[in-house]
Protein backbone atom coordinates (compact mmCIF):
# COMPACT_ATOMS: atom_id res chain seq x y z
CA UNK A 1 0.00 0.00 0.00
CA UNK A 2 2.82 2.53 1.09
CA UNK A 3 4.55 1.86 -2.17
CA UNK A 4 1.74 2.17 -4.11
CA UNK A 5 1.03 5.32 -2.50
CA UNK A 6 4.14 6.44 -3.54
CA UNK A 7 3.48 5.87 -7.02
CA UNK A 8 0.23 7.44 -7.33
CA UNK A 9 1.32 10.72 -5.34
CA UNK A 10 2.62 11.79 -8.51
CA UNK A 11 -0.29 11.72 -9.98
CA UNK A 12 -2.28 13.10 -7.41
CA UNK A 13 -3.12 16.36 -9.92
CA UNK A 14 -4.47 14.41 -12.59
CA UNK A 15 -6.64 12.16 -10.47
CA UNK A 16 -8.34 15.48 -9.02
CA UNK A 17 -8.66 16.70 -12.55
CA UNK A 18 -10.35 13.42 -13.87
CA UNK A 19 -12.72 14.04 -11.10
CA UNK A 20 -13.51 17.01 -12.02
CA UNK A 21 -14.19 16.26 -15.68
CA UNK A 22 -16.99 14.76 -14.04
CA UNK A 23 -18.76 17.41 -13.04
CA UNK A 24 -17.88 20.19 -9.93
CA UNK A 25 -17.17 18.29 -6.89
CA UNK A 26 -16.26 19.33 -3.46
CA UNK A 27 -13.17 17.86 -1.54
CA UNK A 28 -15.01 15.30 0.57
CA UNK A 29 -17.21 13.93 -2.63
CA UNK A 30 -13.86 13.89 -4.34
CA UNK A 31 -12.15 11.88 -1.97
CA UNK A 32 -15.16 9.76 -1.65
CA UNK A 33 -15.18 9.13 -5.53
CA UNK A 34 -11.82 8.28 -5.53
CA UNK A 35 -12.25 5.61 -2.57
CA UNK A 36 -15.09 3.99 -4.52
CA UNK A 37 -13.15 4.12 -7.60
CA UNK A 38 -10.27 2.19 -6.07
CA UNK A 39 -12.60 -0.25 -4.07
CA UNK A 40 -11.61 0.76 -0.99
CA UNK A 41 -7.66 0.50 -1.50
CA UNK A 42 -6.68 4.31 -2.53
CA UNK A 43 -8.25 7.51 -0.23
CA UNK A 44 -6.11 11.00 -0.30
CA UNK A 45 -5.19 12.06 3.01
CA UNK A 46 -7.06 15.45 3.45
CA UNK A 47 -4.06 17.51 4.09
CA UNK A 48 -2.59 16.26 0.47
CA UNK A 49 -5.96 16.78 -1.29
CA UNK A 50 -6.02 20.33 -0.23
CA UNK A 51 -2.65 21.57 -0.97
CA UNK A 52 -3.71 20.11 -4.62
CA UNK A 53 -6.62 22.57 -4.78
CA UNK A 54 -4.62 25.49 -3.72
CA UNK A 55 -1.84 24.70 -5.92
CA UNK A 56 -4.27 23.83 -9.15
CA UNK A 57 -6.29 27.11 -8.43
CA UNK A 58 -2.97 29.20 -8.61
CA UNK A 59 -1.99 27.70 -11.97
CA UNK A 60 -5.61 28.48 -13.02
CA UNK A 61 -6.77 24.94 -13.96
CA UNK A 62 -9.68 24.88 -11.60
CA UNK A 63 -11.98 27.55 -9.83
CA UNK A 64 -13.78 27.53 -6.79
CA UNK A 65 -16.88 28.84 -5.35
CA UNK A 66 -19.01 28.34 -2.19
CA UNK A 67 -22.41 26.60 -2.79
CA UNK A 68 -25.62 27.89 -2.05
CA UNK A 69 -26.52 25.08 0.57
CA UNK A 70 -30.02 26.39 2.49
CA UNK A 71 -29.58 23.97 5.35
CA UNK A 72 -26.15 23.36 7.07
CA UNK A 73 -22.59 24.93 6.77
CA UNK A 74 -21.55 25.96 2.80
CA UNK A 75 -19.60 23.88 0.74
CA UNK A 76 -16.71 24.96 -1.54
CA UNK A 77 -16.76 23.56 -5.22
CA UNK A 78 -14.64 23.47 -7.53
CA UNK A 79 -14.93 23.51 -11.14
CA UNK A 80 -11.94 22.57 -13.81
CA UNK A 81 -11.31 25.54 -16.45
CA UNK A 82 -10.49 25.23 -20.23
CA UNK A 83 -6.48 24.84 -19.07
CA UNK A 84 -7.74 22.39 -17.06
CA UNK A 85 -8.86 20.42 -19.56
CA UNK A 86 -6.34 20.88 -22.04
CA UNK A 87 -3.84 20.36 -18.95
CA UNK A 88 -5.74 16.88 -17.89
CA UNK A 89 -5.35 15.69 -21.75
CA UNK A 90 -1.49 16.03 -21.59
CA UNK A 91 -1.12 14.57 -18.91
CA UNK A 92 -3.19 11.87 -19.82
CA UNK A 93 -1.03 11.44 -22.76
CA UNK A 94 2.17 11.96 -20.84
CA UNK A 95 1.30 9.00 -18.67
CA UNK A 96 0.16 6.71 -21.38
CA UNK A 97 3.65 7.39 -23.00
CA UNK A 98 5.38 6.79 -19.35
CA UNK A 99 3.17 3.28 -18.80
CA UNK A 100 4.47 1.99 -22.40
CA UNK A 101 7.98 2.67 -21.71
CA UNK A 102 8.22 1.89 -17.76
CA UNK A 103 6.45 -1.19 -19.12
CA UNK A 104 9.34 -1.73 -21.54
CA UNK A 105 12.17 -1.56 -18.75
CA UNK A 106 11.11 -3.20 -16.53
CA UNK A 107 9.27 -6.37 -18.25
CA UNK A 108 11.99 -9.51 -18.38
CA UNK A 109 12.65 -11.48 -21.35
CA UNK B 1 -19.07 15.43 18.41
CA UNK B 2 -19.05 17.67 15.78
CA UNK B 3 -18.12 19.82 18.35
CA UNK B 4 -14.73 17.95 19.07
CA UNK B 5 -14.05 17.90 15.22
CA UNK B 6 -14.24 21.83 15.43
CA UNK B 7 -12.07 21.80 18.71
CA UNK B 8 -9.85 19.79 16.83
CA UNK B 9 -9.44 21.98 14.00
CA UNK B 10 -8.76 25.01 15.93
CA UNK B 11 -5.95 23.71 17.72
CA UNK B 12 -5.00 22.63 14.36
CA UNK B 13 -4.80 25.43 12.36
CA UNK B 14 -3.19 27.35 15.37
CA UNK B 15 -0.33 26.95 13.74
CA UNK B 16 -1.41 28.14 10.33
CA UNK B 17 -0.80 31.68 9.30
CA UNK B 18 -3.53 34.17 10.48
CA UNK B 19 -4.79 35.42 7.00
CA UNK B 20 -8.32 34.61 5.10
CA UNK B 21 -7.20 32.03 3.16
CA UNK B 22 -6.04 30.38 5.99
CA UNK B 23 -9.73 30.82 7.53
CA UNK B 24 -11.65 30.02 4.58
CA UNK B 25 -9.33 26.78 4.31
CA UNK B 26 -10.04 25.85 7.50
CA UNK B 27 -13.79 26.27 7.15
CA UNK B 28 -14.08 24.18 4.05
CA UNK B 29 -11.62 21.51 5.70
CA UNK B 30 -13.49 21.16 8.65
CA UNK B 31 -17.01 21.14 7.08
CA UNK B 32 -15.50 18.10 4.94
CA UNK B 33 -14.32 15.97 7.70
CA UNK B 34 -17.56 16.53 9.89
CA UNK B 35 -19.40 15.06 6.65
CA UNK B 36 -16.91 12.44 6.48
CA UNK B 37 -17.85 11.97 9.92
CA UNK B 38 -21.46 11.25 9.91
CA UNK B 39 -21.06 9.09 6.85
CA UNK B 40 -18.57 6.93 9.13
CA UNK B 41 -21.57 7.00 11.66
CA UNK B 42 -23.93 5.57 9.20
CA UNK B 43 -22.05 2.93 7.68
CA UNK B 44 -21.65 1.52 11.55
CA UNK B 45 -18.40 3.08 13.29
CA UNK B 46 -19.01 3.80 17.07
CA UNK B 47 -18.84 7.23 17.16
CA UNK B 48 -14.93 7.86 18.88
CA UNK B 49 -14.02 5.18 16.15
CA UNK B 50 -14.85 7.48 13.48
CA UNK B 51 -13.89 10.29 15.23
CA UNK B 52 -9.87 8.53 15.22
CA UNK B 53 -10.33 7.94 11.29
CA UNK B 54 -11.20 11.30 10.09
CA UNK B 55 -8.76 13.13 12.37
CA UNK B 56 -6.50 10.36 11.16
CA UNK B 57 -7.12 10.85 7.48
CA UNK B 58 -6.33 14.67 7.55
CA UNK B 59 -2.22 13.64 7.25
CA UNK B 60 0.45 16.46 7.41
CA UNK B 61 -0.65 19.51 7.33
CA UNK B 62 2.65 21.15 7.01
CA UNK B 63 2.60 21.40 3.22
CA UNK B 64 -0.21 22.86 3.28
CA UNK B 65 0.42 25.38 5.74
CA UNK B 66 3.87 26.18 3.93
CA UNK B 67 1.70 27.13 1.13
CA UNK B 68 -0.39 29.85 2.87
CA UNK B 69 2.53 31.19 4.02
CA UNK B 70 4.05 31.59 0.60
CA UNK B 71 0.52 33.11 -0.83
CA UNK B 72 1.16 36.58 -0.89
CA UNK B 73 -2.65 37.22 -1.94
CA UNK B 74 -3.84 35.93 1.74
CA UNK B 75 -5.34 39.38 3.45
CA UNK B 76 -4.55 39.03 7.13
CA UNK B 77 -7.48 38.50 9.72
CA UNK B 78 -6.96 39.20 12.79
CA UNK B 79 -7.54 36.51 14.79
CA UNK B 80 -10.88 35.86 16.57
CA UNK B 81 -12.19 36.97 13.40
CA UNK B 82 -15.94 37.47 14.59
CA UNK B 83 -14.68 39.89 16.95
CA UNK B 84 -11.70 41.78 15.87
CA UNK B 85 -9.94 43.70 18.42
CA UNK B 86 -8.34 47.25 17.30
CA UNK B 87 -5.02 47.61 17.51
CA UNK B 88 -3.24 50.12 19.51
CA UNK B 89 -2.94 53.47 17.66
CA UNK B 90 0.19 55.91 18.90
CA UNK B 91 -1.05 58.57 16.47
CA UNK B 92 -4.64 58.58 17.96
CA UNK B 93 -3.36 58.37 21.69
CA UNK B 94 -1.42 60.93 20.89
CA UNK B 95 -4.63 62.99 19.49
CA UNK B 96 -6.53 62.35 22.32
CA UNK B 97 -3.94 63.04 24.86
CA UNK B 98 -3.06 66.61 23.65
CA UNK B 99 -7.11 67.15 23.33
CA UNK B 100 -7.40 66.56 27.15
CA UNK B 101 -4.42 68.51 27.95
CA UNK B 102 -6.14 71.61 26.21
CA UNK B 103 -8.77 70.78 28.15
CA UNK B 104 -7.32 71.30 31.79
CA UNK B 105 -4.86 74.03 30.63
CA UNK B 106 -7.91 75.73 29.51
CA UNK B 107 -8.38 77.45 32.74
CA UNK B 108 -4.61 78.80 32.91
CA UNK B 109 -4.90 81.83 30.81
CA UNK B 110 -7.42 83.51 32.32
CA UNK B 111 -6.11 83.41 35.82
CA UNK B 112 -3.00 84.02 34.98
CA UNK B 113 -3.77 87.06 32.74
CA UNK B 114 -6.11 88.31 35.46
CA UNK B 115 -3.04 88.72 37.72
CA UNK B 116 -0.63 90.25 35.43
CA UNK B 117 -3.00 92.92 33.56
CA UNK B 118 -6.06 93.07 35.59
CA UNK B 119 -9.65 93.46 33.90
CA UNK B 120 -8.28 93.85 30.52
CA UNK B 121 -5.61 90.95 30.46
CA UNK B 122 -8.75 88.29 31.89
CA UNK B 123 -11.17 89.15 29.01
CA UNK B 124 -7.89 88.42 27.21
CA UNK B 125 -7.16 84.98 28.46
CA UNK B 126 -11.33 84.58 28.49
CA UNK B 127 -10.73 84.02 24.74
CA UNK B 128 -7.49 81.89 25.08
CA UNK B 129 -9.14 79.69 26.62
CA UNK B 130 -12.12 79.61 24.51
CA UNK B 131 -9.47 78.90 21.83
CA UNK B 132 -8.12 76.00 23.36
CA UNK B 133 -11.45 74.43 24.10
CA UNK B 134 -12.62 74.87 20.43
CA UNK B 135 -9.16 73.21 19.34
CA UNK B 136 -9.01 70.61 21.65
CA UNK B 137 -12.61 69.93 20.89
CA UNK B 138 -12.02 69.99 16.97
CA UNK B 139 -8.98 67.13 18.00
CA UNK B 140 -11.58 65.26 19.06
CA UNK B 141 -13.65 65.29 16.57
CA UNK B 142 -11.57 64.90 14.04
CA UNK B 143 -10.25 61.74 15.93
CA UNK B 144 -13.88 60.32 15.76
CA UNK B 145 -14.48 61.22 12.04
CA UNK B 146 -10.78 59.82 10.58
CA UNK B 147 -10.95 56.68 12.30
CA UNK B 148 -14.21 55.11 10.95
CA UNK B 149 -13.70 51.50 9.94
CA UNK B 150 -13.43 50.43 6.56
CA UNK B 151 -16.29 49.00 4.18
CA UNK B 152 -14.76 47.08 1.43
CA UNK B 153 -17.29 45.62 -0.38
CA UNK B 154 -15.70 42.37 -1.83
CA UNK B 155 -18.38 39.95 -2.63
CA UNK B 156 -18.42 36.21 -2.57
CA UNK B 157 -17.23 34.64 0.60
CA UNK B 158 -18.16 34.07 3.97
CA UNK B 159 -16.23 36.09 5.88
CA UNK B 160 -16.54 38.90 3.77
CA UNK B 161 -20.21 38.64 4.37
CA UNK B 162 -20.14 38.88 7.71
CA UNK B 163 -17.52 41.32 7.91
CA UNK B 164 -20.18 43.75 5.74
CA UNK B 165 -23.02 42.91 7.89
CA UNK B 166 -21.02 43.63 11.10
CA UNK B 167 -19.63 47.69 9.70
CA UNK B 168 -22.90 48.03 8.52
CA UNK B 169 -24.28 47.70 12.15
CA UNK B 170 -21.39 49.17 14.18
CA UNK B 171 -21.99 52.58 11.13
CA UNK B 172 -24.80 53.47 13.52
CA UNK B 173 -23.09 53.40 16.62
CA UNK B 174 -20.23 55.26 14.98
CA UNK B 175 -22.50 58.83 14.48
CA UNK B 176 -23.78 58.35 17.67
CA UNK B 177 -20.40 58.29 19.56
CA UNK B 178 -19.03 60.93 17.26
CA UNK B 179 -21.81 63.07 18.60
CA UNK B 180 -21.46 61.65 22.14
CA UNK B 181 -18.22 62.50 21.99
CA UNK B 182 -18.28 66.29 21.05
CA UNK B 183 -21.50 67.22 22.95
CA UNK B 184 -20.52 67.48 26.82
CA UNK B 185 -17.18 69.72 26.23
CA UNK B 186 -19.34 71.87 24.08
CA UNK B 187 -21.75 72.48 26.83
CA UNK B 188 -19.14 72.96 28.89
CA UNK B 189 -18.06 76.15 26.68
CA UNK B 190 -20.72 77.21 26.37
CA UNK B 191 -21.81 78.12 29.80
CA UNK B 192 -18.52 79.56 30.18
CA UNK B 193 -18.79 81.48 27.12
CA UNK B 194 -22.37 82.84 28.63
CA UNK B 195 -21.32 83.13 32.45
CA UNK B 196 -18.18 85.46 31.32
CA UNK B 197 -20.17 87.34 28.32
CA UNK B 198 -23.07 88.34 31.00
CA UNK B 199 -21.76 87.79 34.65
CA UNK B 200 -24.80 85.95 35.81
CA UNK B 201 -22.98 83.09 37.48
CA UNK B 202 -26.22 82.66 39.32
CA UNK B 203 -28.10 81.40 36.77
CA UNK B 204 -26.47 80.71 34.09
CA UNK B 205 -25.83 76.68 35.58
CA UNK B 206 -29.14 75.99 34.44
CA UNK B 207 -27.49 74.97 31.42
CA UNK B 208 -26.53 71.76 32.73
CA UNK B 209 -30.21 70.82 33.66
CA UNK B 210 -31.32 71.85 29.85
CA UNK B 211 -28.29 69.82 28.53
CA UNK B 212 -28.90 66.00 29.69
CA UNK B 213 -32.09 66.33 27.89
CA UNK B 214 -31.15 68.10 25.04
CA UNK B 215 -28.72 64.69 25.10
CA UNK B 216 -31.23 62.37 25.21
CA UNK B 217 -33.26 64.21 22.15
CA UNK B 218 -30.68 64.04 19.90
CA UNK B 219 -29.74 60.47 20.72
CA UNK B 220 -33.20 59.38 20.20
CA UNK B 221 -33.14 60.71 16.77
CA UNK B 222 -30.18 60.03 15.73
CA UNK B 223 -31.02 56.26 16.47
CA UNK B 224 -34.17 56.59 14.57
CA UNK B 225 -32.85 58.37 11.68
CA UNK B 226 -29.99 55.53 11.32
CA UNK B 227 -32.75 52.77 11.08
CA UNK B 228 -34.61 54.67 8.66
CA UNK B 229 -31.74 54.38 6.52
CA UNK B 230 -31.01 51.43 6.98
CA UNK B 231 -33.97 49.86 6.41
CA UNK B 232 -33.56 51.09 2.78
Amino acid sequence: MSIASDMIRGHTDTIILAQLMESDSYGYKINRAIQEKTGGQYELKEATLYTAFRRLEQLGLITSYWGDETTGARRRYYSITQAGVNQYYQMLAEWEQSKQLIQQLISSS
Amino acid sequence: MEYKIREYMDRLFESAPRTQRAYELKIELTQNLIEKYYALVEEGKEPEDAFQITVGSIGDVRELFAQLEDDEQGNPVPQPVFYPQEQPNHKRALVRAVAIMLYILSVAPPIIMNGFFGEWGGSLGTVAMFAMIAGATGLLVYDKCTHQRDVRPVPGNVVEDFRQWQSRKSQKKHWIAAFNGAYWPLVLALYFLISFGTGKWHITWILFLIAPAVDVVVNTVLGAMMDQGREK
